[in-house]
């Protein structure tokens, strides 16, 4: 995609000739840049293959899944399914639980690796650096459901780590995994802790490019730490805070599947169950794969939607965007 | 010593590469080959099929070899897709592997062997043996896409209701015979220090299995509905039964608003597990194992004292008779869980590929497997090994020969056991093993609960009902918004109260969710089941 994205300037800022047609200006940029376009082929072969030429399997949202007729050969049978989806009684239930966690999860996880890059970056000593940076970026490769089972050894009730720490602040017989409103920050506070290290990297590597004469300057002017920080730093990280941010957009209402899954139980179903672990549960466990694929379509639509616009909020506002 | 490293990497790196060759070639050609494929759903105890030794006599049978695709672990994942897909092996073996669901869903992908009974002597004669095994194969439209397995000595419910007799005898408590009874005992074991290590607070005075969010199943606390006269199966499952020739749902009955109401008495009390909602059943499992000699868990329902608590602690524990919610509930009027059509049958444990090239020995090998003798092996295991065979249709079930295995664990280790198909035909005599044994002696003071019901007109027979398409398909989607929502509801009032209060409003949700639609849909399959028998 970024490649693609890349690739598109430059062919737009080939100059034109008048009078030469649409076949010889064609040639013109195939001669020209076709080491470019060699370049990003496999990528565009890539997306091609796994993201456009499987939506033809869209088509089953607004058919009647007949096997024996295959993908493409059931029944037409229109909107029903997206009917159904928005008669059903679990439909708002489903969209405000998908809307909390994401939201939360998006504001948490975009703060979060920000200011911690920020603060290693005033760490002194290459070494504390380092460790502090490998640290925090560590618990991202641990699989989920290792992190699911050490929320619930950490958590439970009667022997939990944490559970007892929160004990002796005079908390007792707390149940972060039975309680519904411990769910959400469970989720979002277990998310942040595991993520925000790796995702900080990005923010370093921008911050290790800002000009050392910015800094120089701004000491000579007599800024003081929080200064520099908020005058130079923050400045610098802007373009690429957007850029995550419009692209995080995009995955809204893509909640974590596995973990959110794991983490339920009957007594946070009510918080927990999301667009994701519905169509899991209708469709891959119940066959309604018809009625999955609509509920599907309708959580992309909705992201795209998301997408496009903050991408144009952040076009009108800053000036950065992805298109 | 670089030069050999790197030569020793290439190797590895074109061994590899083979490897890849290979097993790419398997995944695509199983259909060009001579052999059978068969795929077995495996528990994940069970060793390798080459193991066994009866598998060679299904061989021998199928005149051809066979190739095992062996699966011990997330089936119902790898299930959706194989079957989207449409490609499947010749054979798939396996209790419940391909449900009725998926026959409804996946029209054409399956043999019908209704029109092959010619082919298969053993299964005719088992139908014909046991009509129950007819009901559970045979669709709507009378095709067969599967055949149950008959085991015929397992017990009739697979929960048992055991306390620990040495905490009562410790603190000079009888056996409790009602639920006020039971609450005064438990609150004994709660406040005093009844396993006798000192420490009065590491008691759990009650513990049970973990329900998910899909409905109950065995050794939960909905046995207690039998207290009030509520007869289940399979331990509650989606909450149908059936009451004076009516199908009904407990979800929404009084009597299973009463048992909340007691059961959340016992929680307010600290007498259930704080964990009871949340735990997995591994740690369910390890908790009422309880340390060494001391026991944990006061009272609790498991299949087997020496399965629940350990061979350790099993002592320790007495199965004890239903309770009574209050008084006026007499002996007559108990029930429990019956079991019997899903312990001692196992629906869709084989079928058939429609796409087989080799349907005469698939059907030779399903054949097979209704094998008086290979029944036997396949459930217990090899002769000689796991069965002493004592002639004229007497066999004894033999100890494991592995001594640090308890009785069940050698079974499924050794073979595919419970998930095989197979008839236990009735005039033969096993000695059985004693994990069996027990699970029949600890029976013993339910008899009068499961006397009180008669499976033919009290239970939901579910196991022996077939669906049309459309029925289950718009039932598996109520299923998943009424048990959502009611799970919920179970868990919450369980740990914070408040069934009476919202019980009317519940019940009108649920009613909102189709429930009333589902209990009509049950009613008439139930009808016609009545009709036909």
């Amino acid at each position: 995609m970024t490649s693609a994205t890349a690739v598109r300037p430059a062919g737009g800022a080939a100059p034109r000739r008048a009078g030469s047609g649409p076949g010889r200006r064609l040639r013109r940029h195939v001669r020209r840049y076709w080491q470019l376009w060699a370049m990003v082929a496999p990528a565009i072969a890539f997306v091609a293959v796994f993201a456009y030429v499987p939506m033809y399997g869209l088509q089953l949202a607004f058919r009647e899944f007949d096997f024996a007729a295959g993908i493409t050969g059931g029944d037409w049978v229109g909107l029903k399914y997206f009917q159904q989806f928005f008669d059903s009684p679990q439909f708002w239930t489903l969209l405000r639980n998908t809307v909390v966690i994401s939201t939360s999860t998006l504001v948490a996880g975009f703060v979060a690796p920000i200011a911690l890059a920020l603060m290693v970056n005033q760490v002194l000593g290459r070494r504390r650096k380092k460790f502090l940076q490998t640290a925090t970026y560590l618990p991202h490769f641990i699989s989920i459901v290792v992190i699911v089972g050490m929320l619930q050894v950490f958590l439970s009730p009667t022997s939990g780590l944490i559970t007892r720490v929160v004990g002796l602040f005079g908390v007792d017989g707390a149940n972060f995994f039975g309680s519904a409103d411990a769910f959400v920050p469970v989720y979002v506070v277990s998310d942040v802790w595991q993520h925000a290290g790796w995702n900080s990297i990005i923010y370093l590597a921008a911050l290790a490019g800002v000009d050392p004469q910015l800094y120089e300057a701004a000491k000579i002017d007599g800024a003081g730490r929080f200064s520099i920080i908020r005058h130079v730093d923050v400045p610098a990280l802007v373009p690429t805070m957007i850029v995550l941010l419009v692209l995080n957009m995009g995955n809204v209402l893509n909640t974590g599947f596995e973990k959110i899954f794991l983490m339920q139980n009957p007594l946070n179903l009510g918080v927990s169950e999301v667009i994701a672990t519905y169509v899991y549960k209708i469709g891959i466990l119940s066959n309604q794969f018809s009625y999955a694929t609509a509920i599907g379509l309708f959580n992309t639509l909705i992201n795209f939607a998301f997408l496009v616009v903050a991408n144009q909020i952040a076009k009108r506002v800053s000036n950065t965007s992805l298109w | 010593m670089l030069n050999t490293t790197t030569r020793r990497g290439t190797a590895a790196l074109a061994g590899l590469a083979s490897a890849a060759l290979v097993l790419s070639a398997c995944g695509g050609g199983g259909e060009d080959d001579d052999s059978l494929h068969i795929l077995v759903v495996k528990h994940p105890l069970t060793g390798p099929m080459a193991d066994m030794a009866w598998v060679d006599q299904l061989e021998d049978a199928a005149g051809v070899p066979i190739e095992w695709e062996e699966v011990s672990a997330d089936w119902d994942q790898k299930k959706s897709t194989m079957l989207a897909a449409g490609d499947i092996p010749d054979l798939i073996v396996g209790t419940n592997a391909v449900t009725d669901a998926d026959m409804v869903t996946f029209t054409g992908l399956f043999e019908d062997l209704s029109d092959d009974m010619d082919a298969l002597p053993n299964v005719r004669a088992m139908f014909d043996a046991v009509p129950e095994t007819e009901l559970m194969a045979t669709r709507p439209d009378g095709e067969v896409f599967s055949v149950p397995s008959y085991r015929r000595f397992w017990p009739q419910t697979a929960t048992r209701q055991y306390i620990n007799q040495t905490w009562l005898d410790n603190l000079g408590l009888a056996q409790p015979t009602t639920w006020d009874e039971l609450h005064d005992v438990l609150l004994a074991f709660k406040t005093e220090d009844a396993n006798g290590n000192g420490d009065p607070d590491d008691e759990i005075p009650v513990d049970w299995s973990p329900a998910g969010e899909t409905g109950f199943g065995y050794f939960q606390p909905t046995v207690l509905l039998g207290s009030l006269g509520l007869p289940t199966t399979n331990g509650g499952g989606s909450g149908y039964f059936v009451e004076d020739g009516k199908v009904g749902n407990f979800l929404t009955d009084p009597r299973y608003m009463e048992t909340v109401s007691f059961l959340h008495d016992l929680y307010a009390d600290g007498l259930v597990s704080q964990d009871v909602m949340t735990q997995d059943y591994s740690a369910y499992q390890s908790v009422g194992r309880g340390d060494g000699d001391t026991a944990k868990v006061g009272f609790s329902w498991g299949w087997t004292a020496s399965d629940r608590f350990g061979p350790q602690l099993a002592d320790q524990y007495a199965p004890i008779a239903p309770l009574a919610a209050n008084a006026s509930v007499t002996g007559a009027d108990l029930a429990w869980t019956y079991d019997s059509y899903s312990l001692n049958y196992g629906v869709n444990t084989i079928t058939m590929s429609a796409q087989s090239t080799k349907k005469d020995a698939a059907l030779k090998v399903v054949d097979a497997f209704y094998d008086q003798d290979l029944s036997l092996q396949a459930l217990w295991g090899e002769f000689g090994q796991n069965i002493e065979e004592l002639g004229s249709g007497a066999y004894n079930v033999l100890p494991p020969a592995d001594a640090t295995l308890d009785s069940s664990s050698w079974k499924w280790t050794t073979t595919l056991a419970d998930n095989s198909p197979g008839w236990i035909r009735d005039d033969i005599e096993v000695t059985l093993p004693v994990d069996i044994q027990e699970a029949v002696e600890d029976e013993a003071p339910l008899t009068g609960a499961l006397a009180n019901i008669d499976p033919a007109t009290d239970i939901w027979p579910g196991e022996l009902i077939k669906m049309s398409a459309e029925d289950s398909s718009r039932l598996s989607l109520l299923h998943t918004d009424i048990l959502g929502q009611a799970m919920q509801r179970w868990a919450t009032w369980i740990t914070e109260g408040g069934v009476e209060s919202e019980w009317d409003d519940y019940v009108s949700q649920l009613d909102g969710l189709g429930l009333t639609e589902a209990v009509e849909i049950h009613q008439r399959y139930y009808d016609e089941y009545l009709a036909n028998r």
